[in-house]
């Protein structure tokens, strides 16, 4: 069984359930033939994925669905190996040139440039060039994305790449300007309804007000997290009715625990307890802006309103520090200490205010 | 008015210009002509005016000068100088110092600064506010100021400058005293015992000045102590013996005191026994005399073919002052006299096949095995051990090849040379050894042994076992894992740095014959700053004889701190002397220069040592502080520390970026090591247990965590992509804890009845048993992996795993790498700025492809220069059962 998620993913333009001026434009583009190559943007969870694939229908039928997944080795010239994963249909191939790291530009060369020189050699298909989707654009690197430019222009009689991201902030400009920028935005509350909706008649249950309220202001636009929420609620509790508390991941509330311990206890033995934790969150592939997000959310919330801004505040700016740093343990300590500091000044200002 | 300022300004300019150019001249020079080389740019005008006042300072005396600066350069005066003469009024001895070291304090920060200030209230602003700056910055001139005396100053205007600016919070009057001109040799005869921190020096340089006035220093106070130099903080143990022997006890004044007014008189004994050490001293420098004539006179009348004997004029001292009896040989006595036994018995073990042990349990070893460090004589000792001995050295060294091969044929044992035979009635070697049959072979450097000589030690320890003639191995470090099979068959004998008082007679008697006028108390510095190494003290003193007739203590220390060997220092001795107690202490000498050197020891270990550490200090900055104080404080140092720390990982950043600006390097130490260590600098733990000892960087290891199980994630991922959209991080945060309740939970709840149920699901998403425990891994908190697998019972994870190898499974792909694909190599291509950060490796490769080709001729894809044209091979296609032509 698969999760409802992914069983009832729309397949086809049509079956979309939102944006449907997006989905009228996506359609009308595959019909002439003068397809662009495309920018799609926009926060996790809002079905940029998913309208690629339903794009890729339309552009070539069902074939596009036909996918199979490749793996391709490249050395480095310190002689590591790297694994680059391609997941390929007969009409178009997608790579993730973040595995790869620093190397992401010889990488993506070296792939387009071979699906770039050969044609297509079905008679049958119905657009004469490939597509190559690119996902996690925004990660990158700057040598890559310029590399990228002239390809873009040099290929674009045999070849359309589809770019993916979250956000275009991280991509220079002449990318930008060479693509046709798609923006989904993450579905509304109303939007969210009629799918959870959908799902739960095609499941056959009833969903309630109060479940669905619940579901959608805990997922925040994330369209794939309300529907693993509503799954494993259902599984909890098959009725949906009772009093029902929606699970957190196993991150978020150890994300809890470690804006606990900054709250409660500031001094430096607390910093080396809550470097122990962070390096635990890091190392499980949790990203380090997301740590910090939630943390800093956790750490506001119990703290008296008077230092939340500032805390907020340092939040933000250790953010930018820990995208351009590398090492991002270093900045997401610093920011535990600076808060710690913040914590405790406004509470020996408060304590002392009351002896007088 | 604007206008005067500027003038007033650029004459402080001119003032401060001097000690630029002041090197150059050195002491010696001062009788010159003031040098103008670095006025070129000025206008004529003012370049007399200023020569003119370089030469008044020169000639005039300290206090005079002090009122001529303050006349030319008011607005200067006013920040920097200014301050600590209100802050700190000062006795006589001071004045001196403080005045001439007035030019060297300004340069740095006037000059820089004064050109780009327009208006006068901006200028005096920056002045002021830039205290701390001014402070570092001031301090920067010291490492290039050879002239002790001017080098002196320039730390007392440094320490001036911090308690000015309120940098010393700590140490009270910290650091403004200098030490007085006292007659030499003042201290003569007298023993000072130094405890507690002194206020305004530091330990060294207290030390430093008693013996530069000919007193000596011991660590522990005793009956024969003539002074104790009592500082704060001083141990309550010490005090009590101080008090229990009735000793006399001073303080840093006290001291001070006794510098500036003692006369130099010497009791009795004390003259008694110098003029013994004196006499002594020249007697041996009349037998050394005696040795050479004879053995000049024995050259004379060799004739043709002695070409031995050299003249002693153009040897080397190392050569020339060689120990020539065992006496003469400066500390490990112990040591050389085993040796000299052992081989004297030598003949006497073998006949008894080496079976009696002997009085120093020798007589089993055929070979010795002689280590220490460089300079004290290990090879001197050998030698003249053997030829006492009757024995002819054979010595094989570095220099000569002594792999396997050679050393298993031995050619060189018995190696006899027509040389002397030429010469003269006796057989002799090459060296000029008498050849008596006798021979011992003295393999010196055996620690170097190393990629040339393969097979080497291995040949040498089985040439041990088996030897006829004693063999006399030399290392540096016994303790090499190379040097492992020698030493169960060597007998190991460990020489020791001599100490300076061991040397010091020795030393004595070479400066008498050389002609070189050397204190006690300066050949000591030598001995100390060289670490005892007797053939590095004796080629100091050659080259300072060259243009000096006497050495005094200063000098002999700044010589022996010019030839200072470097060591690396490890990341612990590294991070353990940041984050000490002394580096940044008020009375530490320590410029920021040197303190950024340490970071350059090991560059990439160091930051990442202060990061894991920095918290575990007792910060020197808390001391005195209690309460909520104490917490705010602390966290408030804290703050300041790991933001420095967060700074510099941007630095960091940058130098490792694609643009490599690598000469960010000395902000990046800055930033990543000087400034945390700063604010966190006190005790730290060393070792031992608990949660505060200083440990190894955790970043590289969870580092390396990371790296594996983002790897691990990419696989799941990968797998799952055929039904998911989802990228790794959605993966990683949405998907795997709603995956939990349907892979492990039921496991854990249910047990073996839920296994098929499992692997339904985990087909269902291409996912093998190799990615369950992925995925289990990737938990955290009360998901964590150990937690997890600890709640399935043993029964039901061995009924998963045969349940689950006993079916068929649709999978996604195979690895490329089971079908044997090469790998294709990626060149690093034409990317411009790039180009610094491959080039390293790219030689790399370009040299083993080359090797490779040697070997593997038909591998033409492995060869650099056809691959670029190559077509890539095909990867392995997922092909076999379960072909994953995914139905959407």
């Amino acid at each position: 069984m698969s999760l409802w998620v992914d069983k009832y993913r729309p397949r086809t333009l049509d079956d979309l359930h939102y944006h449907p001026d997006l989905s009228q434009r996506l359609k009308s583009l595959a019909a002439t033939g003068d397809f662009p190559h495309m920018l799609f943007y926009g926060p996790s969870g809002a079905g940029k994925k998913t309208r690629i694939a339903c794009t890729l229908r339309q552009l070539f039928g069902t074939g596009a669905e036909k996918i199979k997944i490749d793996q391709r080795v490249f050395m480095t010239p310190s002689k590591r190996k790297l694994d680059v994963n391609i997941v390929q249909s007969n009409y178009h191939i997608e790579i993730t040139p973040s595995d790869v790291g620093i190397y992401d530009r010889v990488v993506i060369q070296e792939i387009l440039k071979e699906i770039a020189q050969t044609q297509q050699v079905d008679l049958n298909a119905k657009q004469r060039f490939k597509v190559v989707i690119i996902n996690e654009a925004d990660s990158l690197t700057r040598d890559a994305q310029a590399a990228l430019r002239r390809t873009m222009e040099k290929y674009m009689s045999n070849m359309r790449l589809i770019l993916c991201a979250n956000s275009t902030s991280k991509l220079i400009a002449p990318i930008k300007s060479r693509c046709l920028l798609m923006r989904v935005a993450a579905p509304d509350d109303e939007e969210m309804l009629a799918v959870l909706e959908h799902v739960a008649k095609k499941e056959k249950f009833h969903l309630p007000e109060e479940a669905a309220t619940g579901i959608i202001n805990d997922a925040q636009g994330n369209l794939r997290k309300a529907l693993l929420v509503l799954e494993a609620l259902k599984m909890q509790s098959p009725d949906l009715t009772s009093n029902i508390t929606i699970a957190k991941p196993d991150w978020e509330t150890y994300c809890s625990k470690v804006a606990d311990m900054i709250v409660r206890e500031q001094s430096p033995d607390k910093v080396l307890e809550v470097r122990a934790k962070l390096y635990e969150l890091l190392a499980h592939c949790i990203p380090p802006t997301t740590i910090l997000k939630t943390i800093a959310y956790c750490v506001a919330e119990k703290s008296d309103e008077a230092i939340r801004a500032d805390i907020m505040h340092w939040a933000a700016i250790y953010e930018v520090r820990m995208r351009i740093g590398s090492k991002k343990i270093f900045h997401l300590e610093a920011w535990v200490v600076k808060v710690m500091s913040l914590t405790k000044h406004h509470y020996h200002g408060i304590s002392l205010s009351d002896d007088e | 008015m604007t206008s005067k300022v500027g003038s007033s300004k650029q004459k402080a300019i001119e003032i401060t210009s001097p000690p630029k150019a002041k090197p150059k001249p050195k002491s010696s020079a001062a009788s010159r002509p003031p040098p103008s080389d670095s006025d070129e740019d000025m206008e004529e005008a003012r370049i007399a005016k200023a020569n003119l006042t370089k030469a008044a300072k020169r000639k005039s005396v300290a206090s005079s000068d002090d009122e001529e600066e303050e006349e030319i350069a008011p607005p200067k005066k006013k920040a920097a100088v200014a301050k600590p003469r209100k802050s700190s009024p000062k006795p006589d001895p001071k004045a001196k110092p403080s005045a001439s070291s007035k030019p060297k304090a300004g340069p740095s920060s006037s000059k820089t600064k004064a050109p780009a200030k327009t208006s006068k209230k901006s200028a005096d602003d920056d002045f002021i506010d830039d205290g701390d700056d001014d402070e570092e910055e001031e301090k920067k001139p010291k490492p290039a100021q050879p002239d002790k005396k001017q080098n002196w100053a320039a730390v007392k205007a440094a320490q001036m400058a911090r308690n000015a600016t309120g940098g010393g919070n700590a140490g009270g009057s910290g650091g403004t005293k200098a030490i007085p001109d006292g007659e030499p040799n003042c201290l003569a005869g007298l023993t000072f015992v130094f405890t507690g921190e002194l206020p305004s020096f530091s330990r060294d340089e207290a030390q430093d000045a008693a013996k530069r006035f000919g007193g000596r220093v011991t660590g522990a106070p005793s009956a024969k102590t003539s002074y104790v130099v009592v500082g704060e903080n001083a141990g309550p143990k010490k005090l009590q013996t101080i008090k229990d022997k009735g000793l006399k006890m001073v303080d840093e004044d006290g001291f001070l005191n006794l510098i500036a007014t003692r006369k130099g008189v010497m009791d009795a004994a004390t003259i008694a026994k110098m003029e013994k050490e004196q006499e002594k001293i020249r007697k041996d420098a009349k037998e050394m005399e005696m040795r050479e004539k004879a053995a000049a006179k024995g050259a004379q009348k060799g004739g043709v073919g002695v070409a031995k004997v050299v003249d002693p004029r153009s040897q080397l001292w190392t050569q020339k002052y060689a120990p020539q009896s065992l006496k003469e040989i400066c500390g490990n006595k112990g040591q050389v006299e085993k040796l000299s036994n052992w081989l004297a018995a030598w003949e006497k073990s073998r006949q008894s096949g080496f079976k009696k042990p002997g009085k120093d349990a020798m007589g089993t070893s055929r070979a010795v095995l002689i280590s220490g460090p460089p300079g004290i004589g290990k090879t001197t000792s050998a030698h003249l051990v053997a030829k006492l001995n009757g024995y002819t050295p054979i010595e094989v060294n570095a220099s000569d090849a002594r792999n396997k091969k050679l050393i298993e044929n031995s050619t060189n044992i018995t190696n006899r040379s027509l040389d002397g035979w030429l010469g003269g009635d006796k057989a002799t070697n090459v060296a000029g050894v008498e050849i008596n049959g006798r021979p011992v072979l003295i393999m010196d450097e055996v620690d170097g042994m190393s990629a040339g000589d393969r097979g080497g030690v291995g040949a040498l320890n089985a040439l041990i076992k088996k030897t006829e003639i004693p063999i006399i191995c030399i290392a540096n470090d016994r303790n090499l894992p190379k040097m492992k099979p020698l030493q169960s068959t060597t007998f190991a004998l460990t020489f020791k740095r001599p100490t300076a008082a061991e040397v010091r007679s020795r030393l004595q008697t070479i400066a008498f014959k050389e002609k070189l006028k050397a204190s006690a108390a300066a050949l000591d510095a030598l001995a100390q700053g060289s670490n005892s190494d007797i053939r590095q003290i004796l080629n100091m003193m050659s080259t300072w004889k060259l243009s000096n007739d006497s050495i005094d203590f200063d000098q002999s220390k700044d010589l022996a701190a010019a030839n200072e060997k470097h060591s690396i220092m490890t990341p612990f001795v590294i991070a353990d002397k940041l984050l000490g107690p002394y580096t940044f202490s008020n009375t530490s000498r320590m410029t920021l220069g040197d303190k950024m050197d340490l970071y350059f020891h090991d560059f990439s270990l160091v930051p990442l040592m202060i990061q894991e550490n920095y918290l575990k200090t007792t910060p020197r900055k808390l001391t005195g502080l209690q309460g909520h104080e104490l917490a705010l404080k602390s966290l408030e140092i804290l703050d300041e520390a790991a933001s420095a720390i967060s700074d510099g990982d941007l630095v960091d950043a940058m130098i490792h970026s694609p643009e490599q600006h690598w000469s960010l390097m000395p902000l990046h130490a800055v930033h990543s090591t000087v400034r945390p260590a700063a604010q966190m600098y006190g005790g730290c733990q060393a070792f031992g247990p608990g949660p505060k000892v200083m440990s190894f960087p955790s970043w590289l290891g969870q580092n390396s965590k990371q790296t594996k199980l983002k790897r691990q994630l990419g696989d799941i991922q990968i797998r799952m992509r055929l039904k998911v959209t989802g990228d790794k991080e959605e993966i990683r945060q949405q998907y795997i804890p709603s995956l939990f309740p349907a892979l492990v939970q039921p496991l854990i709840d249910r047990g073996s009845d839920a296994v098929p149920e499992v692997i339904e699901v985990m087909d269902e998403y291409f996912l093998s048993k190799e990615e369950w425990d992925y995925l289990v891994e990737l938990g955290v908190g009360d998901r964590n992996d150990e937690a997890t697998l600890k709640k399935i019972p043993t029964a039901v994870k061995t009924a998963f795993t045969r349940k689950y190898n006993s079916s068929d499974h649709p999978v996604a792909f195979h690895k490329a790498t089971l079908f044997g694909t090469k790998a294709k190599a990626i060149a690093a291509g034409p990317a411009p700025d790039v180009e610094d950060a491959y080039d390293v490796e790219d030689e790399s490769l370009a040299v083993e492809a080359d090797e490779n080709d040697d070997e593997e001729n038909e591998d033409i894809s492995k060869d650099k220069l056809i691959k670029e044209s190559k077509p890539k091979k095909a990867t392995g296609k997922a092909p076999a059962k379960g072909k994953p032509k995914a139905q959407r």
